[in-house]
């Protein structure tokens, strides 16, 4: 985090970075903990998508943070935490991160949306009339 | 001669949803039955997304209050203060004291508006029409007090960075909430009958149970996991002006469908005495600061509970005036997991009566 960036919120809070791989064990660990998922976000940065996971504790939030490099899948946290299910198919289709093996995987599916990553109107075409369009 | 005939059984799956007649907004399920019993369910989101959060780098960040606010049409208000909230923790901004009471009154006149919705729905949904149309005739006075004192009926538009825009003198604040007596009284009655009905409590008794561990592993919220037993509420942390006076978080322990409307009609109950409170203690002053120039690179996570549960909001600055994201994880968004639970077990029959009770906003989910 930069000198000088602002980190604020509602209760208590602490953010860490941490490595992809190190995901999957640190979630299970703030688990047997009590913790339970809050939030998965994600923002759009040039050297990729930021994934933040926060977890809460009663008022308390923790969150942990890495950046997915466009093209490298990241792992589901599922098998951990079944209900991060919808943050990820949302996050999958909206992003286009590749997230492996959801537990409830809508296939891009989520708000049909017709490409992975932001929806841009101008490269939109409407399908021919020979094709069902009216 | 008897014939032996062999019939294959086996689990069969069945659509419920988009449109179904107890649904207002689309909401699909694909539904595992063996006979009439639910043994799995499978939710399918995404027919009204209307990528609300991508307008917030096109607009300044003052203006984007109105996005915020139209997230949904029934905890408008909170919505735009939950926004105004996190984008002032980022400038480190403090709200005038009368505008922090002001958005608490606003907050609990949502809750009731809300929780008298989701009762005439409910009882829509149990072909109960008489219940229903006193629920909203009820809840008709309750907006009337918000037109009066916010300016709006749905959307209040009284939410601004740095404070509130409307400032109903104290005269006006006391002679609305004479003006609510009716419709507290008129809760109560409708209480009892939601409660003690013969029909209804066969409806509502040990259906739908979402266990106390469930609603805690599967990220369940608001009223749907207080009815599970947790004592839990995102105004304890205090913010507008929830540390400032005392109330109760309503918990009940069964986790059934009856336990969830339990705790939304004592909510109301609770909300009205509330409001008591907060006129008998509204301060007087400013109602507003201004927040001018760009806010500093940083970001702010805002918890607010929602009459549906905790909703959180995320705003990511690059020292601009147009914020680089914006983020709202709402209650029905976390909810969907422990419906999915809850529903597990259950009749075919019921299932309407379950989500229901769950009170789901699809508008807020998708945004």
């Amino acid at each position: 985090m930069n000198e000088g960036y602002k980190l604020a919120g509602s209760g208590p809070m602490t953010m860490e970075s941490i490595g992809p791989g190190d995901l999957l064990p640190r979630a299970d660990a703030l688990g047997k903990e009590g913790w339970r998922i809050v939030q998965i976000l994600a923002v759009s940065l040039a050297e990729g998508v930021e994934l933040s996971y926060a977890f809460g504790l009663a008022h308390e939030l923790r969150i942990l943070r890495f950046v997915a490099a466009p093209g490298s899948p990241v792992p589901s946290l599922t098998p951990v935490f079944p209900a991060a299910f919808l943050y990820e198919n949302e996050i999958h289709d909206l992003f286009g991160v590749a997230i492996e093996r959801i537990a409830v995987d809508w296939l891009g599916k989520t708000y049909d949306v017709a490409e992975p990553g932001r929806f841009d109107l101008m490269r939109l075409s409407l399908p021919s009339v020979e094709e069902g369009g009216r | 001669m008897s014939v032996a005939v062999k019939k294959e059984t086996g689990p069969t799956l069945i659509p419920f949803g988009p449109q179904h007649p107890v649904l207002p907004e689309p909401l699909h399920f694909d539904l595992l039955l063996e006979d009439e019993k639910v043994v799995g369910a499978t939710p399918q989101l995404g027919y009204i997304h209307r990528g609300l959060e991508l307008l917030c780098d096109k607009r300044d960040l003052a203006d984007y209050v109105h996005v915020a606010e139209r997230i949904c049409g029934i905890c408008s208000f909170m919505h735009g203060m939950g926004y105004c909230e996190a984008v002032e923790r980022l400038f480190g901004v403090a709200v005038p004291d009368r505008a922090r009471w002001l958005r608490t009154f606003w907050c609990e006149l949502e809750r009731i508006q809300s929780h008298l919705l989701w009762l005439g729905l409910a009882a829509d949904a149990l072909g109960f029409e008489n219940l229903f149309m006193a629920a909203w005739r009820a809840r008709e006075l309750v907006v009337d007090v918000a037109e009066e004192t916010a300016g709006g009926r749905v959307i209040f538009g009284s939410a601004i960075v740095g404070g509130v825009a409307r400032d109903p003198d104290d005269e006006t604040l006391r002679r609305c909430l004479a003006a609510m007596g009716p419709a507290r009284d008129e809760t109560l009655r409708l209480a009892e009958i939601m409660l003690r009905d013969a029909t209804v409590v066969h409806r509502l008794a040990r259906v739908g149970i979402l266990s106390k561990e469930a609603a805690y592993r599967l990220g369940a919220v608001g009223p749907m996991l207080r009815a599970s037993g947790h004592d839990y509420d995102v105004r304890r942390s205090g913010y507008a002006a929830y540390g400032e006076f005392d109330w109760n978080v309503i918990v009940e322990e069964r986790g059934d469908c009856q336990a969830r409307a339990l705790v939304r009609l004592r909510e109301i109950e609770e909300s009205f005495a509330m409001l008591e409170r907060i006129v008998a203690r509204m301060p007087s002053g400013p109602v507003s600061v201004p927040v001018k120039g760009p806010p500093p690179p940083g970001e702010s996570w805002m918890r607010v509970e929602q009459p549906r549960g905790e909703v959180l909001y995320y705003v990511r600055s690059n020292g601009t005036r147009q914020l680089q994201r914006f983020r709202v994880r709402t209650p029905t968004f976390a909810n969907v997991p422990a419906m999915v639970e809850a529903l597990k077990g259950a009749s075919l029959a019921d299932l309407p009566t379950i989500v229901l009770t769950i009170d789901p906003c699809i508008s807020c989910t998708e945004r």
